[in-house]
């Protein structure tokens, strides 16, 4: 049995959300990682980190799953943002389709967490 | 029993010449049909039946010769069944039965009350047996156990008796050693089917072949295991260990042994890292003696790192006929108690090259030095053919071909092989495919000097045009995609194409996959036909300006 391309998990830290992926994100698994995270997602928390550090290959369809978190969140009033270490292939990827210009971008979880309620 | 048993003693207990062929086809079909038994007791229960009828006798029973060689133990008995219920045994040499086995001849009591032999099962007295015969089961010489029948009226047993009883007890031997090697060839059948890898991963750029060689001896059901983990797209696992002992024993705890380093494998990446807590594991579970090797294959790159606890060298051999065994880490055998930081050594298999792990079954000869088995190993491994299979078979064959091997063996091959150039391969339209299809560009492109930029641009890229393919391209049919990966002029060319009917034209429908596409090729080239979609990505490999 192949282990699983990649696997989610949670972490919190006062009202922020940490969510990070490890392995890689494609078409075969972007469905169950979405339906998880979503519902994992609470209400009452002030922002949600998704932390891309391991995440060694993501695809159009990982975009759009971060493209669709973007607009929940941003729906539910609670902010987003992304680490992607610089120069990395995950990096490469979203720049592609900058996605910097909808959910703003750190280059460690310690930077993201940090800069949470901090105005852009 | 029937109650002529004793009256025709002027034939010896036979009528005619004709009843004794009769008789002998009897027993005859008798072991032919106990062939079926693979329990031995039911087909013991069922001889003894025979035997009793067939020489008109009172009571009939089997003693079989224990594992020690020195004692027999009452297996089955027909008019003393209490001779099995109570367990008995007796030393081979001591009273009636020990003395058949002893001599390996016929042995007759006429009348226990006046024998030279001392009778010592006392229950042969407490069911009043009076006469008694007892004949060795054989087998190519040795003695397996005692086949004997007694009379509870005096009775001379006669030559004839002896000779049919010596008939009987031949075929008996017989069906007991068939018996035994088909239970115990279904054991072993068995647990290999249970513990060794069914089947070995397809993995394009390596070629792998395993043998399992079970021991030729009787009861020594071996404890070598050799299991391949596939730890994802990037790295395959491979152990290789042997147990000490054999038996059922050292089996199980082979089970035990590759199911824990198959957790840990899971887990940790370094090889050496594995066998350090499959050592603690062995020190907390057994006494008993490992040695193994735990070996990663990273497969984009054919490097190869171990981890070895005791065990034979591991041997490469490489395209241009040279070879070497991988001696520079060790460490000793699990189970030791000893705690000891095993050290990683690292290989790399270029195309043509050929990595070797055994089982010390391949190499140990009675009498001769290990270095003599290990250069006998090193000639049959150069000797013979490059595919891994065919390399298994011809060591195999040339090390223990003439010998009947005492000790099981194991044997791994791994080979690199190059690409086929162009590399064509279809695969079904699926998601779940993704994966394996774009680990498999990746290695294509880096087995023909692709950088990492190279690798990732095309994963990314193949994957892309697959998954639009997957999405827009098939229904929930089993549609296949083909890729084709070439060369030429330094530019790497990968066409995907899929033969689907569009429902409507495409374009939009491929959202952000072709800008992702078109940021890591040089040239994305989409034609959409009747017949299908193919997509062309090229891209010059190479270091390029970042």
């Amino acid at each position: 049995m192949m282990p699983d391309l990649a696997r989610l998990s949670f972490q919190r830290d006062g009202d922020v959300e940490l969510a990070q992926v490890a392995g890689e994100v494609d078409a075969s698994n972007v469905g169950d990682l979405s339906e998880e995270l979503l519902e994992t997602l609470s209400n009452d928390v002030r922002a949600v980190v998704l932390d891309l550090t391991n995440t060694s290959y993501i695809d159009s369809s990982g975009i759009s799953l971060i493209f669709d978190a973007a607009a929940r969140l941003r729906n539910r009033r609670q902010e987003f943002r992304l680490v992607v270490p610089p120069r990395s292939f995950v990096g490469e990827v979203l720049s592609a389709v900058s996605i910097e210009e909808s959910v703003p971008i750190d280059p460690a979880v310690d930077d993201a967490l940090a800069a949470v309620g901090s105005p852009d | 029993m029937t109650p002529d048993s004793t009256q025709d003693q002027q034939s010896g207990g036979l009528a005619t010449a004709e009843e004794a062929i009769a008789r002998l086809e009897d027993v005859q079909r008798v072991t032919e049909v106990a062939l079926a038994h693979l329990d031995l007791e039911d087909l013991l229960n069922e001889l003894l039946l025979r035997v009793r009828e067939i020489l008109r006798v009172d009571t009939a029973a089997i003693l079989l010769v224990e594992d020690d060689g020195k004692t027999l133990a009452a297996r089955a008995a027909k008019g003393l069944e209490e001779e099995v219920e109570r367990g008995f045994r007796l030393p081979i040499g001591r009273g009636f039965a020990g003395r058949v086995a002893a001599t390996r001849e016929p042995v007759v009591i006429p009348d226990l009350d006046n024998s030279p032999i001392t009778v010592v099962n006392p229950l042969m007295r407490e069911k009043n047996v009076r006469s008694l015969l007892g004949v060795p089961l054989l087998i190519e010489g040795e003695v397996i156990g005692v086949l004997h029948v007694g009379s509870l009226t005096s009775r001379d047993f006669r030559e004839a008796d002896v000779e049919l009883l010596q008939v009987v007890a031949d075929r008996v031997a017989l069906s007991i050693e068939r018996s035994r090697l088909a239970v115990q060839g279904q054991i072993a059948e068995a647990l290999q089917r249970s513990l060794l890898p069914r089947t070995l991963p397809d993995l394009p750029g390596f070629e792998l072949a395993a043998r399992y060689l079970p021991a030729a001896q009787e009861a020594s059901l071996g404890g070598d295991w050799y299991d391949v983990i596939e730890l994802g797209f990037r790295r395959l696992g491979i152990s290789i260990g042997d147990v000490a002992g054999h038996g059922l024993g050292a089996a199980t705890y082979m089970g035990q042994l590759r199911s824990a380093m198959r957790a840990y494998a899971l887990d940790v990446e370094e090889p050496a890292e594995v066998l350090r807590r499959l050592s603690r594991y062995a020190d907390q579970e057994h006494s008993r003696m490992a040695t193994v090797i735990y070996a990663t294959l990273g497969l984009e790159s054919g490097i190869v790192r171990f981890a070895r606890a005791g065990h034979p060298y591991p041997l490469v051999l490489r395209a241009d006929g040279k070879s070497e065994f991988l001696a520079k880490v060790g460490g000793p055998p699990l189970g030791t108690g000893a705690r000891y930081e095993y050290d990683e050594q690292s290989v790399t298999l270029a195309p043509g090259d050929t990595l070797l792990l055994y089982t010390d079954g391949l190499i140990e000869r009675r009498g001769e030095r290990l270095s003599e088995g290990e250069e006998a190993l090193v000639a049959a491994a150069s000797a013979a053919p490059d595919d891994p299979e065919l390399r298994c078979d011809a060591i195999i064959t040339e090390l223990t071909g003439d010998i009947e091997t005492s000790d099981d063996v194991a044997v791994v091959a791994i080979r690199a092989v190059a690409f086929d150039r162009p590399l064509e391969v279809n695969f079904p339209a699926q998601a779940e495919q993704l994966a394996t299809v774009r680990h498999l560009v990746r290695r294509w492109v880096a087995a023909n000097g692709g950088t990492d930029d190279d690798c990732a641009a095309f994963a990314i890229a193949v994957s892309e045009a697959c998954a639009n393919s997957i999405e827009h391209a098939y229904g929930p049919t089993d549609e296949t995609i083909g890729m084709r990966a070439d060369l030429e002029d330094g530019i790497a060319a990968v066409t995907i194409s899929d033969r689907g009917s569009w429902r409507e034209p495409r374009g939009e429908n491929r959202g952000r996959g072709i800008p992702v596409m078109r940021e890591f090729i040089d040239d994305v080239a989409i034609e959409t036909g009747e017949k299908g979609t193919t997509v062309v990505l090229s891209r010059r490999l190479g270091e390029r300006p970042r």
